[in-house]
């Protein structure tokens, strides 16, 4: 079953355990199958607690939140195994016994389900992940022995392997150098569209908003101010904070 | 003369077949155990199925079945406490530990003298001359389960044991799988106490489980190979015991304490070049 609108929020709130004032407020928005939305703000602005509080790992406090068509509170195992999500700075201790080809073939694992076994096309999709983002050399070496570059492709490849219908990236090229980074936002653009992905992807620094992007949110002090498409939403006085900042 | 030729071959079978499933079974736990850095876990279910066996023998009641009791009752806490208090498994398991360790000393004072210088003591020491055929069915059983339920569940333990927050994002419901290894430490703790005794049970189940992660990155060979070592540390224990007349739980907390020792140096993941 298709769902046009693949997310529809009204009224979110979030607010973390013992404090007062809502880290995400009045969060109301919708979004489209096959958008590429890019969402933006200052630090602290919400955006991690956004895209973690759509897949319900945070869970919001007031509000709703509707997910392909089920309320995420409620779904959020059943949801969260069509989400790709690849959090931000994500580390490993260097002793970890896990294998890069562990950790991608893991990004089966809730779709595969309760009870079942690992089959030729997980292995395949394992393969074909690693071969995507570049990293077939790595696929034996221990995780723990990455650099952050390195680790963050094999977080890339998990979701790929993963096939969502639902992609939240949290400034997911962060430690990649400039060529790299270039190099995995076509790739990322155009599996997008060939997959009929809806992404959303937080993003620091707003040179580096993908093309194929056709929307844009701005967040600051976990509220919207602003969306709409990038010529929208990207004006001279953000882009020069923007450069500032980054 | 050896204790080899003193004992039956029947007792000697029952023994040794004791001594492998314990050092299997805890082992195999002890895996998840230290990977989610919850060593504590060990010697706070071992207290718990301390407090529940004096309990038990100061009521005249089974004591294995109260020190069940004991132990799957902290599991059952242990979870919820620590999601509602916010705090570490770690802190919890400390105010835990002090907790069953006050709750056995107290119940100890009401176990009649005649007992208390015989069970109680074994059941803090370990006492694998006194095993029984039904506690090595107890045993297999318990090995057998679990192995089972490793088996079943490898998707969902191996990607937990690698980051609980992935997993959660995977669409893998972690909560069960958590309360489950809780609930099954608790079971192999009070299943095994009789064999290596309350006190020293937590060193059979971090020992051959953090000598096993010295050698490998792969965690599916750290699930083989901590059994075997818990296998090697529990029988070379128990020979000690045999031949300096040791406590066996005592030996094997030794032998496997050596083990681990010698596990970090010859560890290839601190080599360099």
């Amino acid at each position: 079953m298709k769902h046009l609108n693949i997310i529809e929020t009204y009224k979110a709130n979030t607010v973390y355990e013992g404090e007062k004032i809502p880290a995400l407020f009045d969060i109301t928005f919708s979004i489209n199958q096959g958008d590429f939305v890019c969402i933006i703000g200052p630090n602290g602005a919400g955006k991690t607690t956004l895209l973690e509080t759509l897949n319900g790992l945070l869970p919001h406090t007031s509000g709703q939140i509707i997910i392909m068509g089920y309320d995420i509170q409620k779904n959020g195992v059943y949801l969260r195994k069509q989400i790709g999500y690849v959090p931000q700075e994500f580390t490993v201790d260097p002793l970890s016994p896990f294998l890069v080809k562990d950790i991608v073939l893991m990004g089966r694992y809730g779709r595969v389900g309760l009870l079942k076994k690992i089959s030729q096309k997980d292995y395949n999709l394992l393969e074909e992940s690693l071969r995507f983002m570049g990293i077939e050399d790595l696929k034996c070496r221990p995780i723990g022995k990455l650099s952050g570059g390195q680790l963050q492709k094999v977080m890339l490849a998990r979701v790929l392997a993963k096939q969502p219908a639902l992609l939240l990236l949290d400034e997911p090229f962060s430690n990649l150098d400039f060529r790299t980074t270039h190099q995995a936002i076509k790739l990322f653009s155009r599996t997008h569209d060939e997959k009929g992905w809806t992404t959303l992807m937080v993003m620091h620094d707003l040179n580096m908003i993908p093309e194929r992007c056709n929307r844009i949110i701005h967040l600051e002090e976990g509220r919207i101010t602003k969306d709409g498409s990038p010529d929208q939403v990207l004006t001279e006085e953000l882009l020069t904070i923007g450069t500032r900042e980054g | 003369m050896s204790i080899f030729t003193i004992l039956p071959l029947k007792t000697l079978i029952i023994i040794l077949s004791g001594t492998c499933l314990a050092g299997v079974v805890c082992s195999l736990i002890g895996t998840f155990i230290v990977r989610m850095k919850l060593t504590s876990l060990g010697f706070c279910m071992s207290h718990a199925a301390f407090a529940g066996s004096a309990l038990g023998l100061a009521l005249d009641l089974p004591p294995l079945w109260i020190a069940l009791a004991f132990s799957i009752l902290v599991a059952f806490i242990l979870g919820p406490l620590t999601d509602q208090s916010r705090l570490q498994p770690e802190i919890i398991l400390g105010i835990l530990f002090s907790l069953t360790m006050a709750l056995g000393l107290t119940f100890l004072n009401f176990i009649p003298d005649s007992a208390m210088s015989t069970t109680a003591m074994s059941i803090l020491w370990g006492s694998i001359l006194g095993i029984s055929y039904l506690d090595i069915l107890r045993l297999a059983i318990l090995t057998f389960s679990i192995i089972i339920l490793v088996t079943l569940f490898f998707k969902e333990f191996h990607a937990i044991m690698f980051d609980c927050k992935m997993a959660e994002a995977s669409g893998i419901p972690t909560k069960p799988f958590y309360y489950l290894i809780l609930f099954l430490t608790g079971i192999t703790v009070a299943v095994s106490l009789k064999l290596v005794g309350g006190l020293l049970i937590f060193a059979l189940i971090v020992n051959p489980a953090s000598a096993a992660y010295q050698f490998f990155y792969d965690f599916k060979k750290i699930l083989l190979f901590s059994p075997l070592f818990g296998i090697l540390f529990s029988l070379t224990g128990l020979l000690l015991s045999f031949f300096l007349d040791f406590p066996v739980g005592s030996s094997i907390a030794i032998v496997s304490s050596v083990g681990f020792g010698i596990a970090v140096i010859l560890s290839p993941k601190r080599r360099k070049g």
